[in-house]
């Protein structure tokens, strides 16, 4: 510990030592991997699907076709999650953080590095992924009938509504992983945390089909952390969205900046 | 022979790794066996092999004739604390007894009887997260008791003990021991088991350094080298060597005798009229005997590092 | 170092040895007193209990609350329909009715045209039927079951004879009218004294998928089809009764073009639309009361992944080995006791859930079917089942994996596929996604056969347990070849 005590250095020096723990775990390669690989995967797998045979007219089907194309997320965000909870869950698990605490101090400041360094793994497997999974829907989509001549012009993260798709995607995947992270913080336990946001994420979404009243499956659509945050995906007809993509995606961000409190909260208060 | 771990040709490799090299021994009833070796000498490995937790690459190891995993109700057969942190931290000491009684149809009364024996009290009521490192030592102690096998097995036990906490299992394994059981203790500290051990196993790169009555290490040690001064060094050297010794030279008029005692040494120098102006026994301690076995072994700590598993 | 050997000490013998037991029996008692004694885990079984019934009070509540209720038809309640056209004359006792099929037209493959005893022209009232169809033979039909008995390639021109002797119904066919041959006999409960009997059409609903805005818009159709009859013939002969007609419900206003019947001469047109089964687009209340086990799912799923973990991460694994060698019979003993608490906790649960959703229902005008009936035992036991083979699949990829996280990451991944993926795919790939995955074992709480089923009730969870034996395979001998 030589050199300078500035705050900037301080946070530099914990990112990096945070950052180094996360490279060494063997689970991490893995897991960024699955979450791109999955992505691409599972989103070529539906594209592949779907086609214009059900359709009244190629044009009536009103396919959004980007948000096909990166529906691989729904999936692929499972590693994230896990992610998010191993980078914190592992040490309460190995008792490491006592060690990680007494080494940096400011107990939030070692969270806020664990946020950066996942926050910053899961951006690069994420675009990783988004990029991947529309490169395969182009590749896919314009054999399936969706071509340009009838309105879906070719996949391109360039274009205005599917570059607010794609950059907003990973956006999901990385609040997704820091609100998996608040939640493991939280919970202390790998098991409860990874359950909790799986269930966040994947059931209410299901209970909400199974509600029959109207205002309260709105409500759930509007406010569930995965219907919200992928209404980001949504390039056509977003009047027919539950709530706004960014305003979504802000919902998700809520949520994570929750979670990520409820964890600083924890971790603050626990005897090292 | 009931009271017995009898181990032959062990191997085993993790990865590149040798942890355990053609390893020999027998465990005998009626003693306490110490299992010395530095940190990564192979003493976890070999204890886990003799109890079927990992699978030798060869060889074989047999508690009371036959391999672990041919036992049915191994804890009347082995009593084994491997590692005293093994409780699940939610569930209580007693319950924790509870069902491992229960996985060899041991009778109730045995979890009140070892938590007697172990001293757990009142504490067995409480949830196992919440105990000290000692209480979680007893409550190791009280699992190995369960089955009030013949044979039992100790990794560490004393380490991070405080005195009182190390005088009782000393003398709890004595006891033990005099009930005519066969009692294998690792670790890694000779000092740990001065006092505590009658035979010692000591283990380095996983191969057998010695295999030794404490007694007989002390004298090999103590009879091991004997200083000889003199001014009539051939002479000496030639009625020594004569009578089996091996000498060295060492300076202008010293001489190193190794094999007989000092008082031999005098005896015969004096019987041939050989003049000698200095003699002293080099007289180790058992620590100083252990460490010059296992002088290779550390230099491997130095390289390797860490406790090999 | 060869000291003289010490006399050697007397060896000491347990005294409890003769006390012990080895059993599979002892090792259950072990296992389950592991998981009695956290407290976490009993309260997690709990939480599975809990959430699963309010789900079940949730989307009760709600289904009552979705605007005014007309009382439902009969048929409605009994989620059949019966359609399709009907002309026929009384029929007094015993007799039987014979007529020569010489065309039908329309309806698809499952297009039926033939001949029909029934209880009355009410509609949901007992019958037997016998009717040749374009794609699937000769068919004895009854009970509005799908499909029915028979089968061959025989197709119109077919003589069909039809008789009742009290309660039994026979059918036969004929090619030429007079080699005839047993198609089938059922019988019909109900049918006692008066009955009807006479020729009917009926067609299955056509299904039209419609894709837009990344869904899929699902309605049925019915069918319609027309078929020709002659040498028709009901006896004994009811003197002075006239041919009577039952048509589509529309009364009046049915479209004469699609829906009655003509006669000139000896020969018979009849036209009909709609089926006579199993309605395939009804609402089937026990599996929606019972959804709940996807929520449940999460807590038993996590319970059976720590049951497992938690020995690996605590280090308890070497005790445990330690106590009893066998792992193979360790890891079974851990199987049943997980697989039987979850099997108590989902029985609880699904009873509570279909007996305290009933008057929730009721209320909002819907009568679910009663819960012993065959079908809804079968859901209800069956969720009990499918919770208890799912613990068992989550055991088993837990000792696979070895870490908690990934491993309840991967078991609800795999059951929560067809759900997450089912938003804008296809229907015909969800229904495959569904048949493959271990999910398929959600079918087993299936109490009506839909027209989106992928897979039947005992099949779907056939296919889960398939995947939990290959699992529990691998996992034992994983569990086998590892040092612990």
């Amino acid at each position: 510990m030589t050199g300078g005590t500035g705050p900037a250095l301080q946070a530099g020096r914990a990112v990096r030592a945070e950052w180094t723990k996360l490279r060494t775990l063997p689970s991490t390669a893995w897991l960024l991997l699955a979450l791109a690989a999955v992505t691409v995967a599972v989103g070529a797998a539906v594209t592949g699907a779907v086609d214009t045979s059900h359709c009244v007219t190629p044009a009536g089907c009103r396919e959004d076709t980007p948000k096909l194309a990166l529906s691989g997320v729904r999936l692929g965000q499972v590693a994230a999650v896990v992610l998010g909870v191993v980078a914190v869950g592992g040490e309460y698990a190995t008792g490491t953080i006592s060690v990680t605490l007494a080494a940096v101090p400011r107990r939030w400041a070692v969270l806020a590095a664990k946020a950066a360094v996942v926050a910053g793994a899961v951006a690069v497997a994420g675009t990783a992924g988004v990029l991947g999974s529309l490169a395969a829907g182009r590749g896919i989509l314009s054999g399936n009938g969706f071509t340009a001549a009838n309105g879906y012009p070719p996949l391109s993260p360039l274009d205005g509504p599917t570059a607010r798709a794609a950059a907003g995607t990973v956006l999901y995947l990385v609040l997704v992983a820091l609100l998996a992270l608040g939640a493991g913080t939280a919970l202390r336990d790998q098991a409860g945390a990874v359950t909790a946001v799986l269930g966040a994420l994947w059931l209410v979404p299901l209970v909400a089909g199974m509600v029959g009243d109207d205002a309260w499956r709105d409500r759930l659509d509007k406010y569930a952390p995965m219907s919200a945050g992928l209404a980001v995906q949504a390039t056509r007809e977003l009047d027919r969205l539950p709530i706004g993509p960014w305003a979504g995606l802000g919902v998700l961000a809520a949520y994570a900046a929750a979670a990520l409190l409820a964890g600083a909260a924890v971790l603050a208060a626990r005897d090292a | 022979m009931e009271a017995t771990i009898e181990v032959r040709g062990l191997r085993k490799r993790f990865g590149s790794t040798v942890a355990v090299d053609d390893l020999s021994f027998t465990v005998g009833p009626g003693r306490v066996t110490g299992f010395v070796g530095p940190n990564g000498a192979g003493k976890s490995t070999t204890m886990r092999m003799i109890m079927g937790l990992d699978r030798p690459d060869a060889g074989a190891a047999l508690v009371g004739g036959r391999p672990y995993r041919s036992l049915r109700t191994p804890l009347c057969r082995l009593g084994a604390m491997l590692d005293a942190s093994a409780v699940h931290p939610a569930r209580r000491a007693r319950d924790h007894l509870r069902w491992l009684a229960h996985a060899n149809g041991l009778p109730a009364r045995r979890v009140d009887e070892v938590i007697e024996q172990a001293g757990l009290g009142s504490a067995a009521r409480r949830r196992a997260g919440g105990f000290s490192l000692g209480m979680r030592q007893r409550l190791g102690i009280a699992a190995a008791l369960l089955g009030d096998p013949p044979v039992l097995m100790f990794d560490e036990p004393v380490n991070g003990l405080d005195p009182e906490g190390i005088a009782w299992i000393r003398g709890l394994l004595r006891s033990l021991a005099a009930e005519g059981r066969a009692v294998l203790v690792s670790s890694h500290l000779m000092s740990e088991l001065e006092g505590g051990a009658d035979h010692l196993l000591v283990i380095g790169r996983g191969r057998l350094i010695a295999d030794t009555r404490v007694e007989d290490l002390l004298a090999a040690a103590s009879d091991g080298r004997v200083e000889l001064r003199t001014e009539r060094r051939r002479e000496a050297m030639t009625v020594l060597a004569r009578a089996g010794a091996t000498v060295t030279t060492s300076g202008s008029d010293a001489l190193i005798v190794t094999g007989p005692t000092a008082e031999r040494v005098i005896e015969l120098l004096t019987g041939e009229g050989v003049a000698f102006s200095g003699i002293s026994a080099h007289r180790a301690s058992l620590e100083e005997a252990y460490m010059e076995l296992t002088k290779d072994a550390l230099e491997f700590q130095a390289v390797a590092g860490g406790e090999a598993r | 170092m060869t000291a003289p050997a010490p006399p050697a000490p007397p060896s000491y013998r347990s005294t409890v040895a003769g006390e012990a037991r080895d059993g599979f029996g002892r090792l259950l008692l072990a296992e389950w007193t592991k998981l009695r004694t956290v407290p976490r885990w009993t309260l997690t079984l709990l939480a599975a209990v809990v959430l699963m019934v309010a789900v079940a009070m949730l989307s009760a509540s709600d289904s009552g609350s979705s605007g005014p209720e007309e009382k439902r038809s009969p048929t409605a309640q009994l989620q059949i329909i019966d359609l399709g056209h009907y002309t026929y004359l009384p029929l007094a006792g015993d007799g039987s009715v014979v007529a020569r099929v010489t065309s039908q037209d329309g309806g698809g493959a499952w297009a039926k045209a033939g001949l029909m005893i029934r209880g009355s022209a009410e509609r949901g009232a007992p019958y037997a039927a016998l009717a040749v169809t374009p794609g699937h033979g000769v068919r004895m039909l009854t009970g509005y079951r799908r499909d029915g008995a028979g089968g061959g390639t025989a197709t119109a021109p077919q003589w069909l004879r039809l008789t009742r002797a009290g309660a039994a119904v026979t059918g036969y066919a004929s090619a030429d009218g007079r080699a005839w041959r047993r198609v089938g006999s059922v019988r019909v409960d109900g049918l006692r004294g008066r009955a009807l009997a006479g020729m009917f059409v009926a067609a299955p609903d056509e299904v039209e998928v419609r894709r837009v805005f990344g869904g899929e818009i699902i309605s049925g159709k019915p069918g319609d089809t027309t078929a020709t009859f002659d040498n028709v013939a009901v006896s004994p002969p009811a003197p002075d009764a006239a041919w009577l007609d039952r048509g589509g419900p529309g009364g009046p206003a049915a479209d004469p073009a699609l829906d009655g019947s003509t006669r000139s001469g000896g020969t018979f047109t009849l036209k009909g639309t709609g089926d006579i089964g199993p309605d395939e687009f009804a609402p089937d209340v026990t599996k929606a009361t019972l959804a709940g086990a996807m929520i449940g799912q999460a807590a038993i799923v996590a319970l059976a992944v720590l049951f497992m973990t938690a020995e690996y991460r605590r280090g308890t694994l070497r005790t445990t080995f330690a106590a009893s060698p066998r792992r193979g019979r360790v890891l079974a003993a851990k199987a049943v006791v997980v697989g039987l608490a979850s099997l108590a906790a989902g029985l609880v649960a699904a009873f509570a859930s279909v007996l305290l959703a009933r008057p929730l229902l009721e209320s909002g005008g819907i009568a679910p079917p009663p819960v012993s009936d065959p079908a809804v035992l079968r859901a209800v036991v069956g969720t009990a089942a499918l919770l208890a083979v799912l613990a068992v699949f989550a055991l088993a990829v837990a000792v696979i994996v070895r870490r908690s996280a990934v491993a309840i990451a991967a078991v609800l991944l795999v059951l929560l596929v067809p759900e997450i993926t089912a938003t804008g795919l296809p229907v015909a790939a969800a229904r495959w996604v569904e048949r493959v995955t271990p999910a398929a074992g959600f079918a087993i709480q299936q109490t009506v056969t839909r027209y989106d089923a992928a897979i039947g009730p005992w099949a779907g969870l056939g296919v889960l347990c398939a995947y939990t034996a290959a699992a529990l395979a691998a996992a034992a001998w994983l569990l086998r070849r590892r040092d612990a």
